[in-house]
């Protein structure tokens, strides 16, 4: 079960009914405290949705940090929870993108995600000076596996410090990846060892980033998926889990709080929605607006194992329309609640996000012991 | 270190303070990885040590390199020195939440960086540090680091300083977008947007990073060529030189700096220069010579010895007795180039090896003991004492404002600094007792950002 932790919440309108803007909205001290309130509720991870442009051109309160930086100044000031930044594929460099992610699962301790993303803002082009992608999909399957490709690019035993030949590492486990796509290429290696996870937890939008042609191996570990209903939703995560390892739904979340409905509150941010803004809040995902026991039995009943006696999903991500009113709820009311039930169970203090997640630690695809031992096609 | 007396070089600046800075050089041959104390070069606890033990020190800065391709040898993966490293921002945006006041700079490359994505993430580092992010500005631009890009080797090598040049203007565009409301409503006023249409960018955008406690992220600047120099004297708020082992050849790059940094408009003193050093530190003289011979020794193992020596030589040198002498033979290429990555690609081979060959044949060295030779001028070293003596010298006769330190040993290598050498300095009132501002600019004693001063004179 994870949360997304940009800004003021997932809402458009939160900044502004929150009263937040400029410095404070972004400040380390804000960024720490939220995510320690999710850790200290028992999710599992939170996500750091982002964009390089702002969601109202020229508006203060649309400022907002660099998703990487923000996931790597919590890496420390937490210990069990997982960090998921939300980093595009469309434009940014593959081979900074893989250091950077690869170097936050090193300063987490194994903990790091990422929501590789597209970007189908024209505008970003601009900003990067360079034509707009018109193939998002070829462009982020490409961008992934070469991230991927990237992080195997040192085996885990690369260092081998022999003091009697005078050699740190072993050249012949450090390999160049030579990938050859169709809009770029990138030699490899990377320049940062293997992160503790081998792989880094990949999650994507349900059809951002597509398979790869010969389907040799899945690009996504979780595909998030969204839906009108619990009925499209489940169907949904089935459908994708055809091509992911798991499937979670996307939620969005305005809980009664304070004294007023969720209703009401959604009224008064989508009243004070700015004008100009570039994306109204996300139509694609499941919502929940009203109380948190609704939202216990609506979790519940994702949770619960069909007549095939698996669960119609494995797990959600919560977009709480304003943290600083939602968060307080969800730890309150609603993570107590599934505890009980045990559909979910708070992350272990050291353990990797892969391990919170129960996914594997993968091979590495260049060891040659792995090769030398997997069954010949 | 140098064999003139005190009194050869007049003391310009006597109430002058000694700062210091630490480089966690994550790739080289001066990083002993052999010794039983020498860490893990790549965890985080190590980093998280050397910082804190840095900042227990009063440093103004620690200090992340980059490289964005690994060397090789002759098409090889050069595997005898620490390799691997993380990414510069990433890291520091990490060890930010676990220290309070020191600087953190992050080297990081104008030629394979878009300006709008590497000034949100310096932006980002500078805001949730509090005001203590710098950026050390590099350029590269052989098509060899940019086979790891998209772009690939797209840029001429007469252009790499253009190319800085722009990259720093955008940045400073986007670090000067938002308002300042100095305190008041945080809603109030208008996000400026960004636009650069020359010949080397075509930007357009909107920034999101609001300004942080120090207004921009401090500049650093290391080049050491008359351009890169322009550069920095136009640009930079620190050098980080090459100029740190002889206090005359110091202070003639400093009376340089100045020359030029005059010249572009500003104050004489608005570059601050803080030369790359090692320092190593004995009970006693005798006791400080031999552990400067062990790491010397350590840092050049055999291996390495004829690594370096093939490089110059433009061959696998390997089957050579190390502790024998070099090859009879002249060097087969004309250019340094074998080793890609390296600071010293393109030097004249010949040249090189007919000044090594005539020491070694003067002194009767072998390659190892000829490598050692060549390396051992670097830095300071003596009683803690001596060494602060020195260090204060260097400080008030104008040659330099701070010294970048690269521990031998990762990662207890400054703890004689900072447990025996600052107290010396501190004795003497030339090193502070304690942080007097929490961002890096205030640390430095710099100005207002370059791009901020106008309303500055203007109220004067």
């Amino acid at each position: 079960m994870g949360l997304d932790a940009d800004g003021a919440g997932a809402h458009p309108a939160a900044a502004a009914v929150t009263g937040l803007a400029g410095p404070d909205l972004v400040s380390g001290a804000r960024l720490a405290r939220t995510v320690r309130q999710a850790e200290n509720a028992g999710l599992t991870f939170v996500s750091f949705t982002d964009a390089l442009l702002p969601a109202v051109p020229g508006s203060p309160a649309s400022a907002r940090l660099e998703s990487v930086t923000r996931a790597a100044f919590v890496s420390r000031t937490t210990s069990a929870i997982g960090l998921v930044p939300q980093v595009p594929t469309t434009y940014p460099e593959p081979f900074h993108v893989a250091a950077q992610l690869a170097s936050l699962d090193i300063a987490a301790g194994g903990r790091a995600g990422w929501i590789a993303a597209v970007t189908r803002d024209a505008a970003t082009a601009d900003a990067y000076g360079r034509p707009v992608v018109g193939d998002l999909a070829r462009e982020a399957r490409d961008v992934v596996r070469v991230v991927r490709d990237l992080w195997d690019s040192w085996e885990d035993d690369a260092v081998i410090r022999d003091v009697t030949t005078g050699r740190y590492i072993d050249r012949d486990r450090v390999h160049h990846v030579d990938f050859e796509g169709e809009s770029f290429s990138v030699k490899g290696p990377l320049i940062t060892p293997r992160p503790p996870q081998g792989q880094l937890v990949v999650l994507a939008a349900d059809g951002d980033v597509p398979p790869l042609l010969d389907g040799a191996e899945p690009l996504v570990d979780v595909t998030l998926v969204g839906g009108a209903g619990v009925g499209a939703a489940s169907g949904n995560a089935e459908a994708a889990r055809e091509r992911s390892p798991r499937a979670g739904v996307d939620i969005e979340v305005v809980l009664d709080a304070g004294g007023r409905t969720g209703a009401d509150r959604l009224a008064v941010l989508d009243g004070s929605t700015p004008a100009g803004v570039r994306s109204p809040w996300d139509t694609r995902a499941l919502r929940h607006v009203g109380s948190a026991a609704g939202l216990v039995a609506l979790l519940t009943e994702l949770a619960t194992p069909g007549p095939d006696s698996r669960r119609p999903v494995d797990g959600v991500r919560l977009l709480p329309a304003v943290l600083d009113v939602d968060l307080p709820v969800l730890a309150r009311d609603v993570l107590p609640a599934l505890r009980a039930a045990r559909l979910v169970a708070a992350p272990r203090p050291g353990a990797t996000l892969r391990e919170s997640l129960g996914l594997p630690r993968p091979a590495n695809r260049y060891d040659t012991r792995v090769l030398a031992d997997a069954p010949s096609a | 270190m140098t064999d003139l007396t005190p009194t050869d070089f007049p003391v310009t600046r006597p109430d002058a303070q000694v700062h210091f800075g630490v480089f966690f050089q994550g790739v080289n041959h001066t990083t002993v990885w052999s010794d039983p104390d020498s860490g893990s070069q790549t965890d985080f606890a190590t980093f998280e040590r050397v910082i804190r033990t840095a900042e227990r020190g009063l440093f103004d800065a620690f200090f992340l390199g980059e490289g964005l391709r690994l060397r090789e040898s002759r098409g090889a993966l050069h595997d005898l020195d620490v390799v691997g490293r993380p990414d510069a921002i990433t890291q520091l945006a990490a060890l930010a939440a676990i220290t309070t006041h020191i600087g953190l700079v992050a080297t990081q490359n104008t030629t394979y960086n878009d300006p709008a994505d590497l000034a949100r993430r310096l932006q980002s580092l500078d805001v949730l540090s509090g005001g203590r992010a710098a950026w050390n500005v590099v350029t590269t631009d052989n098509d060899w680091t940019g086979a790891n890009f998209r772009r690939g080797g797209y840029l001429d090598h007469a252009l790499r300083y253009d190319r800085a040049q722009g990259q720093l203007d955008i940045a400073r565009q986007i670090w000067d977008a938002f308002p300042d409301t100095g305190g008041s409503d945080a809603f109030s006023g208008v996000v400026a947007h960004v636009a650069e249409h020359s010949a080397l960018f075509d930007v357009e955008l909107d920034p999101t990073t609001p300004r942080s406690p120090q207004g921009h992220p401090v500049i650093f600047q290391a080049g050491d060529s008359p351009q890169g120099r322009d550069f920095a004297a136009a640009n930079a708020d620190v050098i980080f030189s090459r100029h740190g082992a002889v206090l005359a050849d110091a202070l003639e790059f400093a009376a340089d700096v100045r020359r030029r940094t005059v010249a572009a408009g500003r104050p004489d003193d608005d570059v601050k220069i803080f030369p790359g050093t090692g320092i190593i530190v004995g009970d006693t003289p005798a006791d400080a010579e031999e552990r400067a011979r062990w790491v010397r020794w350590n840092q050049v193992t055999p291996a390495t010895a004829l690594s370096i020596v093939g490089n110059i030589w433009g061959e696998d040198l390997s089957g050579y007795d190390p502790d024998g002498p070099l090859p009879a033979h002249d060097p087969v290429v004309e250019e340094l180039g074998g080793e890609r990555g390296s600071a010293t690609t393109g030097a004249r081979t010949r040249e090189i090896a007919a000044q090594w060959r005539a020491l070694a044949e003067a002194e009767h060295l072998s390659i190892r003991e000829l490598v050692v030779r060549n390396s051992s001028e670097r830095g300071f070293q003596g009683t803690p004492a001596a060494v602060a003596e020195d260090l204060i010298r260097w400080v008030r006769t104008g040659a330099v404002d701070g010294f970048n330190i690269s521990p031998w040993i990762v990662p207890s290598g400054l703890d004689d600094i900072v447990e025996k050498v600052v107290p010396e300095l501190q004795e003497r009132g030339a090193y502070p007792t304690s942080y007097t501002g929490t961002t890096l600019r205030g640390h430095l004693g710099l100005r207002a950002p370059l791009t901020r001063r106008a309303a500055t004179v203007g109220a004067a």
